[in-house]
């Protein structure tokens, strides 16, 4: 399975570098959040001093007009009293106090639909009707007009005076004349206690001694007015003083402090939103930055990734090219010594053939002479009539010697061919064998007779195998095998040649055959050494052999193994250390998919 | 009656090869044939044979094996060992264990054979047994009695390692120039050469197998990391190597190995009859020439040279070559 190295690094580190951005955003996001709140808190708070501070403004101005125009009424009460007390007021006042209020009072008051103590409207009555009483007295026109010309084009908008029952004795609005005030804390204040009493009220409308006005913010205080000479209270009077103006300047000056902090909240504001787009800059620059840098981190960590990935590809290349050429090297080591055993195996009969051709050869030379003489013989027998023939021995005794040399055994001579053609034989065997074993002249994939095949196989082995080293083959009845022959016959001559290097001196291979429900099973017993217990788990490894340097490369197994398994088929083992070991190979009948075409 | 001249055994698993053999030597001399080592030697306990001639590669018993046997039982009997598989282990043993006199490849010559089986009888007939050193262990201290050895080999290693198993007892030379080698064995009189297979770049088996044929007497041990055959084959039938010591060498066997060259130079010395059994095939034409060339390009290096600036180092070896190969 591949490594695919660039894309589970582009996948993991785009990931991580998303996950990154997500809490680098999270959190930038957090701490924007944060100072928004803050910044918005922070102009609430300011926006709710300078609120508080105006109000304060306004309500210190208010209460220090209060206070001024208060002190002011007091003086002008004492200034009023002075003036009007004793010679009108007193009089008139003792006269009222003759008129009895007590009927009047005692009508109790009720609760009105709030809980609270109301008088009822025949209370009212009864003091209206006390009222024009005291309109009615001789001396009221006097003082009335009095009193109005001393206030004239005063800020001074209404005078009343009460006395110590509560019953308004005097107002310069008329209608209110007989009013009961004793309920009232204004007057309690003033009449009880002496302290003057002042309330600021906004009237809309306001019956004023020059005529009734409008929407004006008055002063009305309580003020007890002390017998001159001493400091017993005699009387209340409850003065309105015209404070628009002023209350105006002070709405004016609040408004001014209301503006200027409206337009610093305003400058905060915008300060503030000034800020906010600075930090919401600086965080997408923050953001552009750190996003910059990942890409190039990515980037470089992506060029460094490719070219490890070039190389291990390269690496992989020059590994598979190594591998295929070990495979064929170690292919080319397994066929040379097939080659060698061949050889050797060809060798034998054709020594003896070519010593014993040779050799009826010269044979057949010495029997040149003879047989000429021989047919010589035979002519002149042929011409001759009658019992005699007369030779010329001379001749023929002066070559005895060859005449003696050509007494060949004739039978010998047929033996020395009968062992010649014994000889083709063997090499026509192998020659079968061989083409067989290769079958470079049959299609890959066949129905094969393995049995057959493993006959070959052992038959080619033997050549080469130690004569010490006996091949025992047992084969059981099989069914036509579907498979590439000519790849299984490697994987028995590579598995019998390592049940022969197991095998120090004489020993015995055992090739077993057996079928086995749909499937072949094919053993090669040994009676060697056996594999070492940390060798037995690596035998089928790649490059893994045990052979020194050079001599092994460590495919055989490897590729036995893959050759099987494209078979669909299983190669195991067992082993026992001193008797032997057993190469299991089972085969499937039928191929299940198609083999690859590799040899 | 020549026929009878001698006896032959014929030894291989394939009777083809031993009817063979026997139809090719039977007109010269008694054959007889074993188609198993076990066989083979059943007949030698019974008869005394003058050759026997083996198959390598035999179930059971391999040649080697065979000859091995041979030699124990009966010394005399010249032995050939016949082989159409290259074997390297199989060619090194025959030489350690077997002491063969010729390494036969399969398909023999027919017109050779029956004349190196003369050769080998008349050898069997005429000489006498050399007595075989196989008393020797590694523990028992090396006896020499002042013979000079020669050490060829590109490693000085080499030549310490020698020197430190004789000791006093022997005077060793190593050099690393074949020049310088034959300057030593041109004045000197060398027991034994232990020499690698390739000096430089030179083939030094050359000189080992020249000297060996003018000089059978000496007795030689090549050395080799190399495993070609043929060079190890080209060595036996024409060098008559008494020891074949694969590297890395072990110093025990070394020491044996040594131990046995000095008896067997003594015991050629005493008896110069006995070099006959040691007799070579000859040298292929040229390899004098060819050798000699060689020797000249490494003379500048040698140390003789060095040492002798006036120049007659070289014509010296000139008479070196003359004396020693009969030549030049």
């Amino acid at each position: 399975m591949q490594f695919r190295l660039v894309r589970y690094f582009t996948l993991a580190s785009l990931g991580m570098f998303g996950l990154v951005a997500l809490s680098l955003i999270y959190f930038e996001r957090q701490q924007g959040d944060f100072f928004q709140r803050t910044g918005d808190e922070q102009r609430t708070f300011f926006n709710e001093v300078q609120q508080s501070f105006a109000q304060q403004q306004e309500q210190s101005a208010r209460r220090d007009l209060l206070t001024i125009h208060e002190a002011g009424n007091v003086n002008l009460t004492r200034l009023f009293a002075n003036a009007l007390w004793d010679k009108d007021f007193a009089p008139f006042v003792a006269q009222v106090q003759m008129i009895d209020a007590r009927a009047c009072q005692e009508i109790a008051d009720v609760d009105d639909d709030k809980g609270k103590k109301v008088a009822p409207p025949e209370k009212k009555a009864c003091f209206t009707d006390l009222g024009k009483r005291i309109m009615a007295l001789p001396d009221f026109k006097a003082i009335d007009a009095k009193v109005f010309a001393s206030m004239k084009k005063s800020t001074v908008f209404k005078i009343k005076v009460f006395d110590l029952r509560g019953v308004t004795v005097y107002s310069s609005e008329h209608a209110q004349i007989g009013e009961d005030k004793s309920t009232n804390a204004g007057w309690r204040s003033a009449a009880f206690d002496g302290v003057p009493k002042s309330e600021l009220t906004h009237r809309g409308k306001f019956s004023a001694f020059e005529g009734v006005v409008e929407n004006r913010d008055l002063i009305s205080s309580y003020l007890p007015v002390l017998d001159p000479g001493s400091s017993r209270i005699v009387g209340v009077f409850e003065v309105y003083s015209d404070v628009t103006p002023f209350l105006k300047q002070i709405q004016q000056t609040s408004e001014q402090i209301r503006s200027t902090a409206s337009a610093n909240q305003t400058k905060l504001e915008a300060a503030a939103v000034e800020n906010q787009a600075a930090v919401d800059a600086t965080s997408y620059r923050q953001f552009a930055t750190i996003g910059l840098l990942l890409a190039l981190l990515f980037a470089a960590l992506l060029a460094i990734v490719r070219r490890a990935e070039k190389i291990i590809q390269q690496q992989e290349a020059d590994r598979a090219h190594t591998h295929q050429q070990l495979a064929q090297s170690e292919k080319m080591a397994s066929l040379g010594q097939m080659v060698a055993g061949v050889a050797h195996q060809l060798n034998t009969p054709l020594a003896f053939s070519q010593n014993n051709i040779l050799m009826v050869k010269d044979a057949l030379q010495s029997m040149e002479l003879p047989m000429k003489v021989a047919g010589k013989l035979s002519s002149i027998l042929e011409d001759v009539e009658g019992d005699k023939v007369t030779l010329k021995v001379a001749q023929l005794k002066a070559n005895l010697d060859k005449l003696q040399d050509g007494n060949v055994d004739v039978s010998m001579l047929q033996e020395m061919l009968k062992d010649v053609l014994g000889g083709i034989d063997q090499m026509s065997e192998l020659v079968v064998h061989l083409r067989d074993f290769t079958r470079l002249d049959r299609a890959a994939t066949t129905n094969a007779d393995l049995n057959k095949s493993l006959h070959t196989v052992a038959y080619i082995a033997q050549t080469v195998l130690p004569k010490n080293i006996e091949l025992v083959e047992e084969y059981g009845e099989l069914p036509s095998v579907e498979c590439n022959p000519s790849q299984l016959n490697q994987v028995f001559l590579n598995l019998i040649n390592n049940a022969a290097q197991a095998i120090d001196g004489p020993g015995r291979i055992r090739i077993r055959s057996l079928a086995d429900d749909d499937k072949v099973r094919i053993e090669i017993q040994d009676n060697g050494s056996g594999i070492p217990e940390h060798v037995l788990p690596n035998i089928f490894d790649l490059y893994y052999t045990t052979k020194p340097a050079g001599e092994g490369t460590g495919l055989g197994l490897a590729i036995a193994r893959n050759i099987v398994t494209e078979h669909g088929g299983d190669i195991s083992v067992s082993t026992r250390a001193g008797v032997g070991t057993t190469f299991t190979v089972t085969l499937p009948i039928r191929l299940s998919e198609p083999l690859a075409k590799a040899a | 009656m020549k026929r009878l001249a001698g006896k032959v055994l014929c030894v291989d698993d394939e009777p083809g090869i031993v009817r063979s053999l026997q139809w090719l030597l039977q007109k010269q001399f008694e054959v007889f044939t074993a188609t198993s080592g076990a066989e083979a030697l059943e007949l030698v306990k019974q008869h005394d044979f003058d050759v026997i001639i083996s198959d390598q590669r035999m179930p059971g018993m391999t040649g080697v094996e065979v000859l091995r046997e041979v030699r124990q039982l009966s010394p005399r009997t010249m032995r050939i060992l016949l082989t159409g598989y290259s074997d390297m282990q199989a060619i090194v043993r025959s030489v350690n264990e077997s002491e063969v006199f010729r390494f036969i490849n399969k398909p023999w010559n027919i017109a050779e054979l029956p004349k190196v089986v003369a050769q080998a009888i008349t050898i069997a007939k005429t000489q006498p047994t050399d007595e075989d050193a196989t008393d020797v262990s590694e523990e028992a201290p090396l006896v020499a009695n002042g013979e000079r050895i020669l050490v060829i080999d590109d490693d000085p290693e080499m030549g310490r390692a020698v020197s430190e198993l004789v000791g006093a007892s022997a005077r060793v030379s190593y050099t690393r120039n074949l020049a310088d080698a034959v300057g030593i064995l041109n004045s000197e009189a060398v027991s034994v050469i232990i020499s690698e297979t390739r000096v430089g770049s030179i083939d030094a088996t050359r000189l080992v197998r020249l000297m060996k044929s003018k000089h059978p007497e000496i007795v030689t041990v090549m050395l080799t990391a190399e495993s070609d055959a043929d060079t190890i084959t080209t060595l036996i039938n024409q060098g008559q190597i008494y020891r074949f010591v694969p590297k890395p060498i072990r110093t025990g066997y070394l020491k044996i190995v040594l131990q046995s060259a000095l008896r067997k130079h003594q015991a050629l010395a005493n008896d110069p009859a006995l070099t006959f059994r040691h007799t070579v095939e000859a040298t292929s034409a040229g390899t004098i020439e060819a050798f000699m060339s060689d020797v000249q390009k490494v003379a500048p290096q040698a140390e003789a040279a060095v040492a002798d600036k006036a120049g007659g180092f070289m014509a010296s070896l000139g008479a070196g070559f003359r004396r020693l190969f009969g030549v030049g």
